[in-house]
This record gives C-alpha cells, sequence and structure tokens, in this order.
C-alpha cells in the first residue's frame, strides 16, 4: 500500500501488524486499515457499481467480510493481495445477485448533440464532474450488457492493466480459464459496442 | 424550298431519327451478367470496413474507459459507519444467543425423542403384568408419602 511506504517507518504500522493486533483483539486497529484502504476500494466498486447506495453497500460488506475472516489470513502472501481478492470476488458475488436489475438502456445513452462515437473521443476534464459522470455512466451502459464474468476480466485486464497471472491470483480462477474468460469478454464487449452503433444508425 | 421549310425538315428527320434509335436502344436487351466471384468479393469488402468500424469503435471505447479517472471519494465518516456496525457485530445480544442455543439443542432433542420412540416401540404389548408393577408403585408412592402423616396419628 502506497500509504505504508511514503510515510515515515515509526508512526505507521504495516498492514500485516495491524492485522496482528486486531486477531488479537485490538479491534479498534482496523479503522487503520479502513482509512487506509477505502479510497482504493470505492474507486473500484463504483467501477461495478453505478448506483451510490449500491457501492457503498458493498463496500460496507467488503470490510465486514475482512474483518470477520482476518483469522484466516495466514500472512504468506501481501494483505493487499488477499484483501483484493476478497474484494473483487465480493464484488463479483454482489453483481450477480444485483444481475436482474437493468438500470439504464442503450437509448439512454445515445445523444441528441453529439454522435457516440466522437463522445468516446472527448474525456472530460477533473473541472468537469458533470461530463465525467457522464462519461462514466456511458462505460456502465455498456459494460452493464456483458457478463458478470466478462466485466469483471474486463474491468481488470482493460481497465486496470492487470496481467492474466494476476488476475487468476485475484479471481482464483485457472490462468488457462482467465484467458478463455478474456477472449469471451472481449467479444462480449464487441457486440454490445456494435449494438449501440447500430441503434444510433438506426434512429 | 425556303430556308425555314429547311430547318422544319431537318427538325422532323432528328426526331424520326432519335426515336428510332430509341426504339433500337429499347430492343437490346440489358446485360445482366456478373463477373465470377463479384458478391463474395462484395461481402468481403463489407464485413472489412464493417470490423474497421466496430472495431475501431471497440478499442475506442477501452481507451475512454481507461482513462477515465477513478472516482475514489469516501463519504464522509465511512470509517466510523463501519466501526460502528462492527463493534455491533461483536456485541454479544441476548436474543440471538438464545435463539443460537435453541438452535443448537434442535438435534440433541430430536436425537433423545428418537431413542425414547426406539425404546417405547421395543416395550412388550401385553400389558397387565405392567399393570400390576404400576398398581404396585402407587401402593409404594401413597405410603411413603403419608408416613409423616401415620406418624402423627400415632404421636397425637
Amino acid at each position: 500500500m502506497q500509504a505504508t511506504e511514503t510515510a515515515p517507518e515509526t508512526d505507521v504500522r504495516t498492514d500485516e501488524e495491524l492485522v496482528g493486533l486486531v486477531v488479537g483483539g485490538e479491534v479498534d486497529c482496523f479503522e487503520e486499515l479502513i482509512i487506509r484502504y477505502q479510497p482504493r476500494v470505492f474507486g473500484m466498486a463504483r467501477k461495478y457499481f453505478r448506483n451510490e447506495s449500491d457501492v457503498e453497500d458493498v463496500v460496507q460488506t467488503i470490510f465486514t467480510k475482512t474483518f470477520q475472516k482476518l483469522g484466516s489470513y495466514r500472512g504468506t502472501a501481501p494483505f493487499e493481495h488477499w484483501f483484493m481478492r476478497l474484494s473483487v470476488n465480493t464484488c463479483y458475488d454482489a453483481l450477480r445477485r444485483r444481475r436482474n436489475r437493468p438500470e439504464h438502456t442503450i437509448s439512454d445513452m445515445l445523444f441528441e448533440d453529439e454522435n457516440w462515437q466522437n463522445r468516446l473521443g472527448n474525456i472530460p476534464s477533473d473541472d468537469n464532474p458533470e461530463g465525467l459522470e457522464q462519461a462514466r455512466e456511458l462505460v456502465h451502459t455498456v459494460l452493464d450488457q456483458v457478463s458478470d464474468r466478462a466485466r469483471i476480466v474486463l474491468t481488470l485486464q482493460e481497465l486496470e492493466g492487470r496481467s492474466i497471472r494476476e488476475i487468476a491470483g485475484i479471481t482464483g480462477w485457472s490462468e488457462s480459464l482467465v484467458k478463455v474468460q478474456a477472449f469471451r469478454a472481449r467479444k462480449e464487449m464487441r457486440t454490445a459496442v456494435e449494438r449501440f452503433l447500430m441503434k444510433e444508425k438506426r434512429l | 424550298m425556303k430556308p425555314n421549310d429547311v430547318n422544319k425538315y431537318r427538325h422532323m428527320k432528328a426526331n424520326e431519327t432519335e426515336q428510332q434509335f430509341l426504339k433500337l436502344a429499347k430492343t437490346v436487351p440489358t446485360d445482366e451478367r456478373v463477373p465470377g466471384g463479384f458478391a463474395a468479393r462484395m461481402m468481403a469488402r463489407v464485413r472489412e470496413q464493417h470490423s474497421l468500424e466496430t472495431g475501431s469503435a471497440d478499442e475506442r471505447f477501452l481507451r475512454f474507459a481507461r482513462n477515465l479517472p477513478a472516482n475514489e471519494r469516501v463519504p464522509y465518516a465511512f470509517e466510523k459507519r463501519i466501526m460502528a456496525r462492527l463493534r455491533e457485530l461483536l456485541t454479544p445480544d441476548p436474543l440471538t444467543h438464545w435463539s443460537r442455543m435453541l438452535w443448537r439443542a434442535v438435534a440433541p432433542c430430536l436425537g433423545v425423542m428418537l431413542l425414547a420412540v426406539l425404546f417405547s416401540a421395543g416395550e412388550p404389548t401385553d400389558t397387565s403384568p405392567i399393570q400390576t408393577a404400576g398398581e404396585l408403585e402407587s401402593t409404594d408412592f401413597e405410603t411413603v408419602m403419608l408416613a409423616s402423616f401415620d406418624d402423627l396419628e400415632l404421636t397425637w
């Protein structure tokens, strides 16, 4: 974790030390772990869920699960890896549970003033929160069209730039399964994009 | 022949020739022959164009999604909320504890019940000696219970 590396050593305890303390009964130390990881977890959860209450729910579940399972952390791998694996799996479970609730349709994301392809060329700047929000909505609408597995793989591989091995480590799937899923995911995404383009051409 | 008549005649002549030519042109059948493999070549081009269009849209979408900055905003005092929830989980709720114990007792109770059923099923069906024994037991019980009263009568 970056926070651990940048801060002075005297003040900051490592993740593993904190875990040891929490498991030993010092529950309050868990708050430090939450503060350390919550921005990343929120950032990750917002890639899978667009509704803010869904995001908060899933982040809460992630931290609660982490706390409950801390005893099973053996310390053979860095805590960060263990934690990210748990987080991604929790997101995947939550995605599967809310699969039957489509929130936006393709038509909602077609723009009156601008061509869909042109919109993809303009990434809004940080000082345009509304534009950023619209851009995120667009990404969500396309990714909502693909299966949960495909979404997980696409997010990890294409958006976060993780390697096949890393994805295998996070998801617990074999490397060959990740490769197959990645191929299928790209295919599904292509179909989703095509659907957008076809719909736009028809209008 | 006047010059005007000549022009008129020429005009007429031209119209006639034109019409004859058109008539002839109409009689010529349309050449509908298609070069070999034209449809396949055309479809290959269409497919190529289509995949180029969608392929690039696909890539553009990914580039777009990748370059969007992650929204890592954390709600105010979120960690406090989580900690409060965790502390709640750690505090034993008497009702939960009681219901958990009841659930745990279900299996042993069922076991005892089954054993009782098995024992009662194994008992002999002839009830006459049992009745006698039961009667004896009740007499003994009565004697024991009323022993103190008997003693009282004696002392009185």
